[in-house]
């Protein structure tokens, strides 16, 4: 006769991705290699952005990349071309990435003499605001044509980063995006948060972006 | 958003698999999960993209049971505790729109039923 047995578990469902993440974390710290999340939505400029980076301070830096873009090697072709070393991360179609699939990202990449890793996450602000990758600094870019309305849809995503970009300024006189309602509404989701429009395209504002990430690989 | 929940139901299926993997990969009857009112996933998205995360596991066989938790506020101003679902944020007692969640945002694997072979071990 089989009998029925309980196993309690009582245990969140984030609770093991998060233990992951933060070992990530800290090995990565003693390394001297600080990890950037980042996020956005599919078009928002990511890749541009990634490719314009590593071309202004691969003298400074050194840097590698993740590419998380789903079922394409489109993106890790172009961040190639930069000469940065780069891996693309195979995610099945996942709809974001986790600590245990970053940190295998990781050991592929490589990190050894690197300063700074960027991990390129799958295109969607709900998905991957829920998953702790294990990075030290999260990052997103919202891009002008998106809307500032974009902190009332995605009030997670907009809580948990460090950092947004707002992109594609160069195209503002197109759209309706204002700025200072924007930081507002931001404001009000998460007040620590910084704020800095660019054009990954034209290389307008990109300076302020730049300085950030070499105080952020000094500061770790 | 099913994509979402699809992708959390994966992890679920990974940790109790690791779970009964501990506990002598016995068969596993039942998961139960626990989800707050105000969690961010929708349990009835949950349990439509189970079967697609259960699929070709060792947990083909296993059902899914979800235990719904109310989604709770103490009021701010009188104490008043409330239910968030019925009073929409609104303190019955006072009015007042100020209150400190006390439960509702959970979302946890509260327990797995396995079958417990040991009496028919000893048969053997
Ligand atoms: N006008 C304009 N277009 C941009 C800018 N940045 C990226 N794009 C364009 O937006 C599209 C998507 O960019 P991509 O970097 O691939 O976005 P990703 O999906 O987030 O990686 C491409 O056609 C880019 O050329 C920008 O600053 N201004
Ligand atoms: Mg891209
Ligand atoms: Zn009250």
């Amino acid at each position: 006769m089989s009998q029925i047995k309980i196993i309690e578990i009582k245990e969140g469902i984030f609770e093991q991705n998060n233990q992951t993440a933060q070992e990530l974390r800290n090995r990565l710290k003693e390394d001297k290699t600080l990890l950037i999340n980042l996020m956005s939505s599919p078009g928002s400029g990511k890749t541009t952005t990634l490719v314009s980076t590593i071309e202004a301070l691969k003298n400074d830096i050194r840097i590698g990349v993740m590419e998380a873009d789903i079922d394409s090697d489109v993106d890790a072709r172009s961040i190639d071309q930069t000469g940065a070393r780069v891996v693309q991360l195979h995610t099945g179609g996942m709809c974001h990435l986790d600590a245990e699939m970053t940190r295998q990202g990781i050991e592929a990449l490589d990190p050894s003499g690197l300063d700074l890793v960027i991990l390129e996450n799958v295109g969607n602000l709900v998905c991957p605001a829920e998953f702790d990758t294990g990075a030290h600094k999260n990052v997103m870019i919202l891009s002008v044509p998106e809307g500032d309305d974009k902190p009332l849809k995605y009030p997670l995503m907009f809580s948990i980063v460090d950092l947004v970009l707002v992109n594609k300024i160069d195209a503002a006189d197109f759209f309706d995006f204002d700025l200072d309602l924007f930081r507002r509404r931001l404001a009000k989701i998460n007040p620590e948060i910084g704020v800095i429009p660019i054009s990954a395209k034209t290389g307008q504002g990109m300076t302020p972006w730049f300085d950030w990430l070499k105080q952020q690989v000094h500061k770790l | 958003m099913i994509m979402h929940e699809l992708s959390i139901m994966l992890e679920v299926v990974r940790r109790v698999e690791a779970v009964a993997k501990a506990n002598g990969s016995p068969k596993v009857k039942t998961i139960v999960l626990q989800i707050g009112e105000a969690a961010s996933v929708i349990p009835r998205f949950i349990e439509d993209c189970y079967d697609a995360a259960i699929h070709q596991t060792t947990l083909e066989e296993t059902k899914l049971e979800i235990e719904i938790i109310p989604a709770m506020g103490r009021c701010l101003d009188c104490r008043q505790v409330h239910h968030l679902r019925d009073s929409q944020g609104i303190c019955p007692t006072c009015r007042s729109k100020q209150f400190e969640m006390l439960s509702g945002r959970e979302f946890q694997i509260k327990q797995i039923a396995v079958e417990d072979h040991y009496e028919s071990d000893q048969n053997h």
